[in-house]
């Protein structure tokens, strides 16, 4: 089902070239960067990309549909260049044309009501999204106001831990809140994560029902807002109090003693901004600035003795803590990729361009997924071999996908049957 | 529908009130009666007004109970819906132009995007409005005659997520015993009470694609793709259905358009319906927004002295001056809103350019060149002031607009702090700006929380001049105490006070 043909094309050449280390993170970094080349890209297109299970994972059934043929796909090229509206009639019709293009990563984007690559021939109203998946992006560099140890597109273990916490929190609220069991995460590549969901109820939802959702999640409504605290309404919502339950038991490990933000002067600084009230936020500055490289833990604790001490009134110093650990840890949404459906987003089993690792899929319920051990580098799996993908690392990763799509075609075809039914039987 | 001479009188019809059960109504059969055609316009014509007088409410940011109480003295004259003791033929007769009203105006609104959203948005705040103007019996009824897929939450469940349910209604049952004759009596509001309000309240479940905004703002338990709607949550739900039903109703209107048979007696009326739509303009107290077209300014305000203006700016305004002091830079939506300001306040073409390019270009080693400014947003700005593109004379945004702009994002200071920021971000800020007072200082941080920016807006302009209105007052001094509803108004309040009191502000 997967193309995995050995041949004697010729494989990459610049495979086995030494890869620089990067070891700005700490010794159990692993990351290799890895700029692939165009040769691997062929490469990996022709042998690797598991094209039949990504049609059946966005067609929902062995024959092409529309969930399929009308789909849009984007590839972006080495020169930067975004060519929107491809769509396919069929897998082959889609491994040809990738295979042939080769872009540097495709996009896989809505259902529309005609196939988008007829999207010239017909009028501009007639190109309104239908369907898609639910989508989630979570990103690292949304997390720059409170890693310490790493900035931009670097990662390392200890900054990852506030993508597993995010994944737990929001895996728990797709399934127990809404119901949602088609859903699975795909690590991007080199700083976060992607979740699909393609529970049917999902795929058909207007754009102000999908940001209903994302802004349930969004407790931190942090795209929209940097600056300072949350309100966070008391007694908290169910999913707050869970979420809550699983970051406190994370606090201190993972803000003050691993990330240690608070040893730096602008963000102490942000800290107090932070405390309502201005005289205490202003002793606080104060007394810090005395001893400005004093450790986190040091300073939160400063907070409880000065509210004591100055005898402060005007807000609840626990509750003033439960928001601070919303604050630095809660899941950082983009909110606008789950809203829009004319949105798109990179396809699981893509290379990252920057990193050369695979957009691997994972199930975070069954274990914890680790960038640096679980997802194969093209540099790692042409090694391992050149053209048979179940001889590589990706073996893994390409079976569980395979699994979760045939169960997620699987239960479709029922559901189907069953709406159908149900239409039917209004009808009459 | 309209004939030009009435048969009627009103008495050719069967009067019969079980056409309309309810006095509320989804509105979804269109009339299929004859009415003559001044009733068709004078009917239409005071449904309008009642709406328009909702669109200002709500764009002055009124809260739902204060909209209430403003709009029901003119709903009661020119839209009235009597409770049901009285005699039925003239229950008839209002409910009868309630049902004809909202059709006449479905036609002349269906036009366009624009007049739809608003359209519905009036609408759907009239009906629940209505709906709570109902006894609680007549709310039952109501609800009961809609179709929606609920069912009411079973005891075995409801003892199962009792801890749920309480955590989603604890604020909305505290405001709701709030209300009561008991609450005047002890001003306290105990566990126990909430509690047994819990107990006697019915819950139901239904998909949560039914309720996005109690989705969204997290007001109900979500559990397996269900919500569970409190009864006094009931309205949301409902509303949230009559808009989208209203919405979906427009549309086809819109579509059937053309092959509606209409009397060529009626587009002129419908015609002039849809333009009596329009929004307030704020006109310049000052006058000199008007002429910072071109050149011809006179407030003498230049690209060096802006800065010297900042006290007299409103909060929204501070902050964007402080944004683009801190980044030498503002997105689009900041830009947009500071550089009308500013050209409203009477900073001319010349000396804006002059401005933001310094602004832009302030920021040291690596900054951005003066060449990319003026390849980038001198065409932006020009464009602000009518001498690119269009030639449109742009006006400076009012609170309306900030207000219906999307909220600002990361390293975006656009929008109205009072809306934007966190109640404790906006008390710091406040007491930067030296409102130290507690009690005052919580008055309009309450404001801001209840959703009445502009009054919050209002009130900190008062705060912060409170001597020199007194010293107004006590001169005799004319002093304009309305909301303020645009950005430049509480700047020209702020020059006004200078030009007719001696003492600085504080």
């Amino acid at each position: 089902m997967v193309e995995s043909d050995s041949g004697s094309s010729s494989a990459s050449e610049n495979v086995n070239k030494k890869v620089k280390q990067e070891v700005k993170c700490g010794a159990q970094t692993t990351a290799k960067p890895y700029k692939p080349s165009s040769a691997d890209f062929s490469n990996y297109y022709e042998y690797f990309m598991p094209y039949k299970s990504i049609f059946l994972w966005l067609n929902h059934s062995q024959v092409p549909q529309d969930d399929f043929t009308k789909r849009e796909f984007a590839f972006e090229y080495k020169s930067g260049a975004y060519q929107r509206y491809n769509s396919f009639e069929n897998a082959k019709e889609f491994r040809d044309t990738v295979v042939k293009a080769k872009p540097v990563r495709f996009e896989v984007g809505a259902v529309y009501p005609v196939a988008p690559k007829l999207h010239k021939t017909v009028s501009k109203s007639m190109m309104k999204p239908q369907m898609k998946e639910f989508v989630l992006d979570i990103d690292l560099t949304d997390y720059d106001d409170i890693r310490t140890c790493c900035s931009g597109t670097k990662i390392c273990p200890k900054c990852w831990k506030f993508i597993t916490l995010a994944i737990k929190i929001v895996d728990s609220a797709l399934r127990e809140d809404f119901g949602f069991k088609k859903l699975i995460w795909v690590f991007s590549g080199r700083r976060g994560v992607h979740c699909w969901i393609s529970d049917y109820r999902v795929r058909v939802l207007d754009e102000s029902r999908r940001r209903a959702i994302v802004e349930y999640l969004d407790v931190l409504n942090v795209k929209s807002k940097n600056k300072a605290g949350i309100s966070l309404r008391k007694p908290y919502h169910p999913h707050l109090e869970r979420s809550f339950n699983i970051l406190r038991d994370n606090f201190v490990d993972v803000v003050i003693r691993e990330q240690d933000p608070w040893r730096f002067e602008d963000r102490y600084k942000e800290l107090a901004r932070n405390i309502p009230d201005y005289r205490l936020s202003s002793a606080l500055l104060k007394h810090w600035k005395e001893d400005p490289s004093s450790s986190s833990a040091t300073k939160w604790r400063d907070v409880d003795r000065l509210y004591d001490e100055m005898k402060v009134k005007s807000f609840n110093l626990q509750d003033w803590k439960r928001e601070m650990i919303f604050k630095t840890m809660y899941p950082r949404l983009d909110v606008e990729v789950s809203r829009q459906m004319i949105h798109l987003l990179k396809s699981p089993f893509c290379i990252h361009p920057g990193t050369g690792n695979v957009c691997v899929p994972f199930d975070p319920t069954e274990k914890e997924f680790n960038p640096f051990t679980d997802a194969p580098n093209l540099s790692q799996i042409f090694n391992e071999d050149e053209t048979d993908w179940a001889k590589t690392s990706l073996k893994g990763p390409i079976d569980f996908f395979n699994r979760y799509v045939n169960q997620l075609v699987k239960d479709e075809t029922k559901e189907k049957r069953a709406r159908e039914a149900e239409k039917t039987e209004l009808e009459f | 529908m309209v004939e030009g001479i009435s048969k009627s009188d009103g008495k050719g019809f069967s009067d019969d009130l079980a056409k309309y059960p309810h006095r509320l109504s989804f509105y979804r059969l269109p009339p299929t009666e004859e009415i003559t055609l001044e009733e068709f316009e004078t009917w239409a014509i005071d449904r309008l007004q009642v709406l328009l007088e909702i669109e200002s409410c709500l764009s002055r940011g009124k809260s739902f109970r204060e909209t209430g109480a403003i709009v029901n003295t003119m709903l009661n004259k020119l839209l009235p819906l009597n409770t049901p003791n009285k005699e039925s033929s003239s229950l008839f007769q209002e409910r009868k132009k309630d049902h004809y009203s909202h059709f006449i105006l479905r036609l002349a609104f269906c036009r366009s995007e624009e007049l739809r959203k608003r359209f519905v948005r009036a609408e759907t705040m009239l009906f629940k409005m209505r709906y709570q103007m109902l006894s609680v019996q007549e709310q039952r009824d109501f609800v009961k005659s809609i179709d929606l897929p609920w069912q009411e939450v079973s005891e075995k469940e409801r003892t199962e997520f009792k801890d749920e349910l309480l955590r989603c209604s604890y604020n909305a049952i505290r405001s709701a015993l709030m209300q009561t004759v008991e609450y005047q009596r002890t001003q306290r509001v105990t566990e126990e009470q909430i509690n047994n309000y819990l107990i006697s309240t019915k819950f139901y479940k239904l998909p949560f694609e039914y309720v996005p905004e109690l989705v969204s703002t997290r007001q109900s338990f979500i559990h397996m793709g269900y919500a569970y709607v409190g009864e006094f949550q009931r309205l949301s739900l409902i509303a949230n259905e009559f808009g989208d039903f209203l919405m979906g109703q427009l549309k086809a209107t819109m579509r059937a358009l053309p092959t509606l048979d209409e009397d060529d007696r009626l587009v002129p009326v419908l015609n002039n319906l849809s333009k009596g739509y329009v929004s307030l303009d704020y006109k310049l107290n000052g006058g000199y927004g008007e002429d910072a077209n071109g050149s011809g300014d006179n407030s003498g305000i230049t690209a060096e002295s802006v800065g010297m203006y900042i006290k007299d700016m409103p909060l929204c305004m501070q902050n964007l001056m402080d944004g683009l002091k801190k980044d030498h830079h503002l997105r689009y939506s900041g830009r947009q809103q500071l550089s009308l300001f500013l050209k409203g306040i009477g900073l001319n073409a010349e000396e804006a350019l002059k401005f933001w390019q310094e602004q832009f270009t302030a920021g040291g080693v690596g900054s951005m060149t003066v060449e990319r400014f003026n390849k980038e947003y001198r065409y932006n700005f020009r464009h602000n002031y009518g001498l690119e593109g269009g030639h449109i004379h742009y006006k400076p945004w009012d609170c309306r607009t900030i207000l219906s702009k999307p909220a600002p994002g990361r390293n975006e200071y656009h929008g109205c702090p009072f809306r934007d920021w966190h109640r404790d971000e906006l008390s710091f800020n406040l007491q930067k700006l030296g409102l130290a007072d507690d009690t005052r200082l919580n008055e309009v941080l309450d404001l801001s929380e209840k959703g009445e920016y502009q009054t919050a807006c209002t009130r900190v302009f008062e705060l912060l001049n409170k001597d020199r209105i007194d010293d107004c007052l006590k001169k005799g001094v004319k002093i304009d105490e309305s909301s303020i509803v645009h950005p430049n108004q509480y700047f020209d309040r702020s020059k006004y006070l200078d030009a007719h009191c001696d003492k600085q502000s504080s």
